[in-house]
């Protein structure tokens, strides 16, 4: 029995920290950290309510859209607005492009490393990989040029961003048994790692459109959207969209598809709480969250693969291992911030994140949950999909597997890329949505009137799983602003009844082959896109 | 980690697949970037071609929300910069690097060792809690954590320079706003407290704009040869001396005069509608889809000093008013409180100052703006002459006649 640390877990947003205690070769106890608190609940005390959609997205710079767009749909069902329907589309629109981007960077960028080994890439034979690219229906790509360049800049001496890790991939050291990819899929893997850094900026750029910037946008201002769509800017969007729906379908799919094989034993690990929580996101006509293109739910596994309704009320947050004096157990309606440091203990306060629970349980939220919930909602374009990618690991294992399989680290990452095929689908078909509503003579986007004071709560998806936004304004200004971002679910430390968080159970049984390198812990911390 | 030298520049772009005419395309985005005419992309060309070996940079991460990462990735002709930004051999790296947890720590301590490397740190310097507020690194029950205050103290006592990027690494940014429930505050500011005297270059805006980081890396590393008295030499700069609270000490803080030397309502292209006193009053309306001046729905271009209409965003895709958002002035200090509630009105404005000075909250700053404001164009040296931009041209209004009189008058816009 020894403990690892991972800190800092690098590849992801923001300071996070994993201590794992590791017996035979097994995880059999983990705590997760959130090293880093900023106040932002604080900072948005006493300001006018809109003012929150600007500040508040800056909680987080991977995810800043869906943070303003919970923060405005707060504002709004504070001071009683309904936006305009090409307000509602341009913020779909927004909020896909964001997650296409989000999708694509963290795959290939962030998650990618973990299973995919540059150095191995080097000893592709050219023609071979051709062919493997060939027989996996993944795009192709100049490889050998690919492979001169890689050949440069590990023979260069410097390796940048590789530097500390060269002997996880072989260099100067014993390669981690973890990287089990054959030479031509990590050179094809490579190949698109370079090619998905032009795709995101892409994807980003459509937020740039219609939202100045990204990261940190600007006109989904409570009320409805600043931004007025001329013909010109619907067209850059759509030919920016079909470019990368292009990329998704061509590369991310089939590269998901083709690795998948090498590491089914991830299918056996990684699984978690098996509670399952969506807000739901891509709002419909009628603003009815259970009929969002993925909708809201909540899946309790133990009970069966069944989504039952969720509401802001069934929330609450512990801080007893947080670092906070604010009581415990409270609804983010009524929630409290009042930070408290103490020396880091894994058996008292190890983590400035609270303890987010649902109906009393921890709750993992990300694309598995909603890719789930959509799933068993019947939402057509995810059961396709989903029913698609299990025939062909099913193919690939042998044997039949039904979608509880999804419940593992293998599920969680499978589900970001397939959710993305989805959500590219529908970001083509609202650009068209929104062309026929302005055809139509619909020239509204933005409305003044509000009230002075109310209770609000925005719930909503970020890529990386459910975000709330509560809002309490008096007298024209905030008087209480509480945030559960996606990472306060996914990486909550324990709670009062002493019951680990998601990431933290997902961890607990994981394999960790070589403890002095936890290869393992890192996949699995990385599956949730903290 | 061998660190001998290897062949020029172009060798190195040659075997990553990058022609010639990528190449000068990509040095002409520089030139832009830094105040040059594009004419220039052959002498930035030749001053990169000329470094030796790729420099090592420590990107760390404070107080941030990985929102300038972010932007980096979002740089103009990505292979291109890719190589530039490789130009930098990145030995550490949160949010991209391969290593984790001991194994990338170890490469701070190594290369502060060694020396010769520069820092780029976004976010925050977070004081609150006994600095406990961030901290990074430790073993088992966190024994020999650092603070994030601590690790920035390492790493800079011994870097030829760093790099503030984004606006909470400048002063806190809206980490610090108002009640600074972390305490935090900005790089230079903690610096000086430390009394360490490594230049500080400080890059506002939220995030950071990504071609200007570049423009700058380019400055240091290659036209002032990576020599930090040769940089401050060869660079304008615009300086603000504020009163940090944290600190509680007057700070002077050095940004380049090429990108935050004027105002963003300079710039506008949608300044012809506020001389013709033509105006977007309601977000999203018709006036909007006009192209109308945001100057009634909160603009805060006029008090912000930043080059986003002319680099503009996410590879020149857009910028936030031409999306038909008015300006919220990220770019300027203590930006969220002197610049909240942002759509309301200038009314009050004052337009003696840069960067929102002139637009001071009691208790949050007290600025005095630099002498070397009242220097003329953007220099550079990297013949300016040559480009016909220096010497012999006018200098930059601070203040357009038009505003002064405007403002004297009645005291708003209308």
């Amino acid at each position: 029995m020894a403990r690892t640390v991972v800190d800092p877990v690098t590849r992801i947003e923001g300071h996070l920290r994993v201590e794992v205690e590791v017996t035979n070769g097994k995880v059999s106890d983990a705590w997760v950290s959130g090293t880093l608190w900023r106040g932002m609940e604080l900072v948005l005390q006493d300001r006018n309510p809109e003012d929150a959609f600007w500040v508040s997205q800056r909680i987080c710079g991977v995810c800043p859209i869906s943070h303003s767009h919970a923060s405005a749909q707060s504002t709004e069902s504070a001071l009683g607005i309904t936006i305009p329907n090409n307000a509602r589309i341009i913020r779909n629109l927004i909020e896909a492009a964001q997650f296409l981007h989000s999708h694509i960077l963290w795959f290939y960028t962030l998650a990618a490393l973990d299973y995919v080994n540059p150095v191995n890439a080097l000893s592709a034979n050219i023609a071979d990989t051709y062919a493997l690219a060939q027989a996996a229906g993944t795009r192709i790509a100049d490889f050998g040029a690919v492979a001169t360049r890689l050949k440069g800049f590990v023979e260069n001496g410097q390796l940048s961003i590789f530097t500390g890790h060269e002997g996880w991939f072989g260099v100067g050291a014993e390669k981690h048994p973890g990287y089990v990819l054959p030479p031509e899929l990590d050179l094809i893997a490579t190949a698109h790692y370079l090619e998905a850094l032009e795709l995101q900026a892409v994807a980003a750029e459509i937020i740039a459109v219609m939202s100045g910037k990204f990261p940190h946008h600007m006109t989904s201002i409570p009320g409805g959207t600043a931004f007025v769509p001329t013909e010109q800017k619907l067209d850059d969007i759509l030919f920016r969209f079909t470019r990368v729906k292009e990329f998704i379908d061509t590369a991310l799919i089939p590269d998901t598809l083709a690795i998948a094989p090498y590491i089914l034993g991830a299918a056996s690990f990684g699984g978690g709480c098996g509670n399952f929580l969506s807000w739901g996101v891509f709002e419909a006509e009628d603003f009815d969250p259970y009929k969002r293109y993925l909708p809201r739910g909540f899946i309790q596994t133990s009970k069966g693969l069944t989504a039952e309704k969720v509401e802001a009320t069934d929330v609450n947050e512990y801080v007893t291992h947080s670092w906070y004096s604010s009581p415990s157990g409270l609804n983010p309606a009524e929630g409290k911030t009042e930070p408290a440091w103490e020396p880091y203990s894994t058996d008292g306060k190890y983590s400035w994140g609270k303890a987010a629970r649902c109906k009393d349980l921890p709750a993992e939220v990300g694309p598995l949950s909603r890719m789930l919930v959509g799933y068993v909602n019947g939402v057509k374009p995810v059961k396709d999909i989903v029913d698609f990618a299990l025939g062909k690991l099913s193919a690939a294992a042998g044997a039949t597997l039904e979608p509880t399989v999804l419940v593992s680290l293998l599920g969680r990452v499978a589900a970001r890329n397939l959710e993305a095929a989805v959500v590219a689908g529908w970001a083509i078909e609202w650009v068209n949505e929104l062309i026929a509503a302005i055809k139509g003579g619909d020239s509204s986007y933005f409305v003044t009137e509000r009230a002075e004071a109310g209770k609000g709560v925005g719930l909503w998806e970020a890529p990386r799983g459910s975000v709330g936004h509560w809002m309490t304004v008096e007298n024209g200004r905030i008087a209480n602003y509480q945030v559960v971002a996606p990472t306060t679910w996914d990486i909550s430390p324990r709670d009062e009844k002493g019951v680990p968080g998601p990431m933290e159970q997902a961890l607990i049984g994981a394999p960790v082959v070589d403890a002095t390198r936890p290869l393992e812990v890192m996949q699995v911390a990385h599956s949730f896109d903290p | 980690m061998a660190q001998e030298a290897h062949g020029a520049l172009h060798d190195l772009l040659a075997v990553r697949g990058v022609s010639r005419r990528d190449f000068l395309k990509y040095c002409g985005s520089v030139a832009a970037a830094i105040g040059l005419s594009e004419t220039m992309a052959p002498q930035v060309a030749a001053a990169l071609e000329g470094a030796p070996k790729l420099l090592p940079a420590l990107w760390i991460n404070g107080g941030s929300c990985t929102g300038c990462t972010e932007s980096i990735a979002q740089v103009d002709s990505p292979d291109v910069a890719t190589i530039v930004l490789d130009y930098l051999s990145f030995e550490y790296f949160e949010t991209i690097m391969a290593a984790a947890g001991t194994w990338a720590e170890e490469n701070i301590t190594k290369r502060v060792a060694e020396g010769g490397y520069i820092v780029i740190y976004e976010g925050s310097v977070m004081t609150g809690q006994d600095g406990n507020t961030l901290f990074v690194g430790g073993g088992p029950n966190n024994e020999g954590a650092k603070k994030g205050i601590d690790i920035l103290k390492e790493v800079a006592s011994n870097a030829v320079a760093v790099i503030a990027v984004g606006s909470c690494a400048v002063d806190g940014g809206w980490v610090m706003a108002h009640p600074n429930p972390a305490k935090a505050t900005g790089v230079a500011a903690f610096l000086q407290k430390e009394g360490i005297t490594t230049p500080v270059v400080s890059m506002p805006t939220c995030p950071v704009n990504p071609e200007w980081v570049v423009a700058m890396v380019v400055q240091l590393l290659l036209v002032a040869d990576r020599d930090p008295a040769k940089f401050l030499e060869l660079t304008q700069w615009v300086k603000y001396t504020y009163h940090d609270g944290v600190t509680d000490q007057d700070v002077t803080l050095t940004l380049p005069k090429g990108i935050y030397g004027q105002s963003i309502h300079d710039n506008c292209p949608r300044r012809g509608h506020f001389e013709n006193g033509e105006f977007v009053t309601e977000l999203g309306s018709k006036e909007e889809a006009m192209g109308y001046c945001l100057y009634k729905v909160g603009c805060k271009g006029p008090q912000t000093y930043t080059q986003c209409p002319v680099t503009r965003w996410n590879r020149s895709a857009s910028w936030c008013v031409n999306s038909g958002a008015p300006c919220i002035g990220c770019g300027g200090l203590n930006w969220v409180d002197n610049n909240a509630p942002f759509l309301k009105r200038l009314s009050d404005i004052q337009f003696d100052g840069f960067l929102g000075m002139g637009n001071t909250q009691p208790g949050h700053i007290g600025a005095a703006v630099g002498g070397a404001v009242a220097v003329g164009l953007v220099a550079h040296g990297l013949g300016m002459k040559a480009a016909g931009r220096i010497g012999d041209g006018p200098p930059m209004e601070e203040m357009k006649a038009y505003d002064r009189k405007r403002m004297a008058k009645k005291g708003g816009d209308k």
